[in-house]
């Protein structure tokens, strides 16, 4: 908390800290929740930065034909010939003989491949960026940090853009269901009457639905030929249309409290029109909740969007997310053989509970009577 | 008496408009669905070798009633399943919707009550267990378990659950029924045979909604806690489970049987994913497979219709069980 550690305190310094400050200064003090935003940023640079920290492209144009179904590569400094500094792996070949029953495998050698850093790569585009780099590489052929799917694309490559994918798709849901939010949950409160119960009927209805069904009837529209991009901008639409439901009651809540207010009367006095005050007045009275709500939904939506890709109905193959990566994951051969398809699922895990604590430490330190002073 | 029965008639018909916004939704959703279910059972039709002209298309969208206007089919259709219990049609199956999922809509609902209970049946106690131990070992490893309830979603619990279990016990623990009796007909036999494979269907399906119905049962035992009320009865010489259960437990009961339609949405949203790991023959297997696979949205929309028309009731006897259970409430009615 260096807002308060650096100095010495003073009395006014707490009178004067602005409405950030103050909440800065709250939410640094649990250390529950400044890991969780520490692990998030950490994610969110990963997911942001895929393509020059991830070796290869996620898609089959950057497949290892000879290593379908691989296992994970660790690197390692020692094997049975000494130890070195540099980190390699073992090469791989294929191989046909009499002992394979003159079919092909893929067996290990005893020959090291080294790591390399920023090695020069076939130019991609990262962001719109023209790159010609990647963070790291081996001297010859591949490597498989998390091992490779079916295909033969690299795991570790998909997980870390699935997480940018994911974000991306969390981000655009929580947008447009916060505006949306915004609008019913504003004109809900402030105007009352005939409108709010109409509105609030709307917001029941939304609610009581399940929503995964609904988000799978609404997934189900999409015709097969649209490219993955379409698909991608549809899925995150859904989740955002589906999911304002909540904040806009609390909206609504708040706003029929604060529309007697006198500063709100003071205003329409001053002959503002209702859009100016909700806008002006009411929002802003509520910034701190808003943006807290924001984090608390944005786990469901990378989870609703998870599920979806699952089953099927969400992002398809060369988009990659945690739905799609574990899209083939409950076939037996996969449970039996294949573990290293699972290494996503701790990693989201983390992402989540990340969101979770950093949200729940944004809560109480919004919350200006949380404080025991 | 009297103002009890306005109130149940209010939430009654308010429960009736949330389901008639409900069925036009989702009839709207099956609507805008490309083309209609007389040009698929005419291009199946074609399949068969016979040569469709644009007339027998017209033809058979007369015979099925899609060539009325749209809000005239919506109420045809909602006044059916109101009245007669009767859901239409499945566009590819050519049956009654209700012949399609009737015992497979049993088995569906039959999973999601079980899972419902046995949330209940975990969280309340344990809940309270850990409010009356607040901040012990115990507490906390409770907190990052209903943590986990959130972050780890219920078909990738499943997911771990298959892994270790083929790995371990060389089973992949899915499906409803024995070999012997997945096409038999109902009997106590096949029921037993299908209890003894439910029970990871039930709880993974309660997975997320046990760990955070934990988390509230616990939030709002420890707020009562602290109540004036509950320093009044220790000064009276009340003390531990007996002053717990006579006052705050009492007292927290109110949310939470509140909270028992939003679990039970909560269970169905899990419905179809945890019937698609766990290869499961029940309705959310028909609802994926009709969206996912045939475009069947006659028979999704039914599923969906029914799915929320069960939270809804569930949600009118809840309201009313706090109305007659909670004196608060109570005095004003009877």
């Amino acid at each position: 908390m260096p807002f308060f550690k650096n100095r010495t305190i003073k009395k006014e310094d707490y009178y004067t800290a602005s409405q950030m400050q103050l909440v800065w200064a709250r939410f640094a003090r649990k250390r529950s929740a400044m890991v969780a935003a520490f692990l998030l940023f950490f994610f969110i640079f990963c997911g942001v930065f895929a393509g020059f920290l991830s070796p290869y492209d996620p898609t089959t144009a950057g497949r290892d034909k000879n290593y379908e179904n691989g296992a994970p590569q660790i690197p390692q400094f020692c094997d049975d010939n000494g130890c070195n500094w540099h980190p390699f792996i073992h090469k791989v070949e294929r191989y046909r003989g009499m002992d394979t029953n003159f079919r092909w495998v893929t067996r290990q050698t005893d020959k090291r491949n080294y790591l390399t850093f920023l090695p020069e790569v076939k130019p991609y585009r990262m962001l719109g960026i023209p790159m010609k780099h990647r963070l790291f590489g081996v001297e010859d052929g591949f490597v498989h940090l998390f091992g490779t799917d079916a295909a033969g694309k690299d795991v570790f490559s998909r997980t870390l853009h699935a997480i940018g994918i994911s974000l991306a798709v969390g981000t655009i849901g929580v947008l447009i269901s916060f505006v949306l939010a915004l609008m019913i949950g504003g004109v809900a409160g402030f105007f009352g009457g005939w409108v709010d119960v109409v509105l609030q009927a709307l917001m029941d209805t939304v609610k009581t639905t399940p929503t995964i069904p609904l988000f799978m009837a609404l997934a189900a529209f999409i015709p097969d030929e649209w490219s993955s991009e379409m698909r991608f901008a549809f899925i995150s639409m859904i989740l955002g249309l589906l999911g304002w439901g909540t904040l806009a009651r609390r909206l609504r809540t708040h706003v029929l409290a604060e529309r007697t207010a006198d500063y709100v009367l003071a205003s329409k006095l001053s002959a503002a029109g209702p859009a100016h005050i909700i806008r002006r007045h009411l929002i802003p009275s509520f910034t701190s909740y808003i943006i807290v709500d924001l984090v608390i939904s944005f786990p469901y939506m990378v989870l609703a969007e998870t599920s979806l890709s699952f089953i099927g109905l969400g992002l398809k193959d060369p988009v990659n997310s945690l739905g799609v990566l574990l899209q083939n994951a409950t076939k037996v051969d996969v449970l039996l053989n294949y573990h290293w398809y699972f290494i996503p699922v701790p990693i989201f895990v983390i992402i989540v509970l990340a969101f979770v604590f950093v949200g729940d430490g944004l809560r109480d330190a919004a919350d200006p009577y949380s404080e025991t002073r | 008496m009297a103002a009890f029965i306005k109130f149940a008639g209010i939430r009654l018909s308010s429960a009736l408009a949330t389901m008639l916004l409900v069925s036009l939704v989702v009839f709207s959703l099956m609507e805008l669905v490309p083309g209609n279910c007389a040009e698929r059972y005419i291009a199946y039709k074609s399949t068969q070798g016979q040569i469709i002209t644009q007339a027998d298309i017209h033809a058979e969208e007369v015979r099925m009633g899609l060539d009325r206007p749209y809000l005239e089919r919506w109420v045809k259709w909602i006044s059916k399943a109101i009245f007669r219990l009767d859901l239409g049609e499945s566009c590819l199956w050519r049956i009654g919707v209700n012949n399609l999922i009737g015992d497979k809509m049993a088995i569906s609902l039959l999973l999601s009550f079980a899972a419902l209970f046995v949330t209940y049946l975990i969280a309340v106690p344990v809940g309270i267990f850990s409010a009356r131990v607040k901040d012990s070992l115990f507490d906390s490893g409770l907190r990052a378990f209903s943590y986990l309830g959130l972050a780890l979603p219920n078909f990738m619990l499943a997911l771990a659950v298959m892994l270790i279990g083929t790995i371990y016990f060389n089973d992949t623990l899915t499906g409803l029924f024995s070999e012997a009796y997945r096409n038999a007909p109902w009997s106590m036999a096949k029921f037993l045979d299908m209890m003894r494979h439910a029970w990871l269907p039930i709880l993974i399906l309660g997975w997320s909604a046990t760990a955070i119905q934990l988390q509230t049962v616990r939030a709002l035992m420890a707020d009562e806690q602290s109540k004036l009320y509950v320093l009044a009865a220790r000064a009276r010489g009340l003390s531990g489970w007996s002053l717990l259960m006579r006052y705050p437990a009492r007292h927290a009961l109110g949310p939470v049987i509140n909270s028992i339609g939003f679990d039970l949405n909560r269970i169905f949203n899990d419905l179809p994913i945890v019937a698609a790991v766990l290869a499961l023959t029940d309705a959310g297997a028909l609802l994926l497979d009709a969206l996912a696979k045939s475009n069947d949205q006659q028979l999704a929309g039914a599923i969906i219709l029914i799915m929320t028309a069960v939270i809804v009731a569930l949600n009118f006897v809840t309201d009313l069980l706090l109305a007659i259970i909670d004196p608060r409430v109570r005095r004003g009615f009877f």
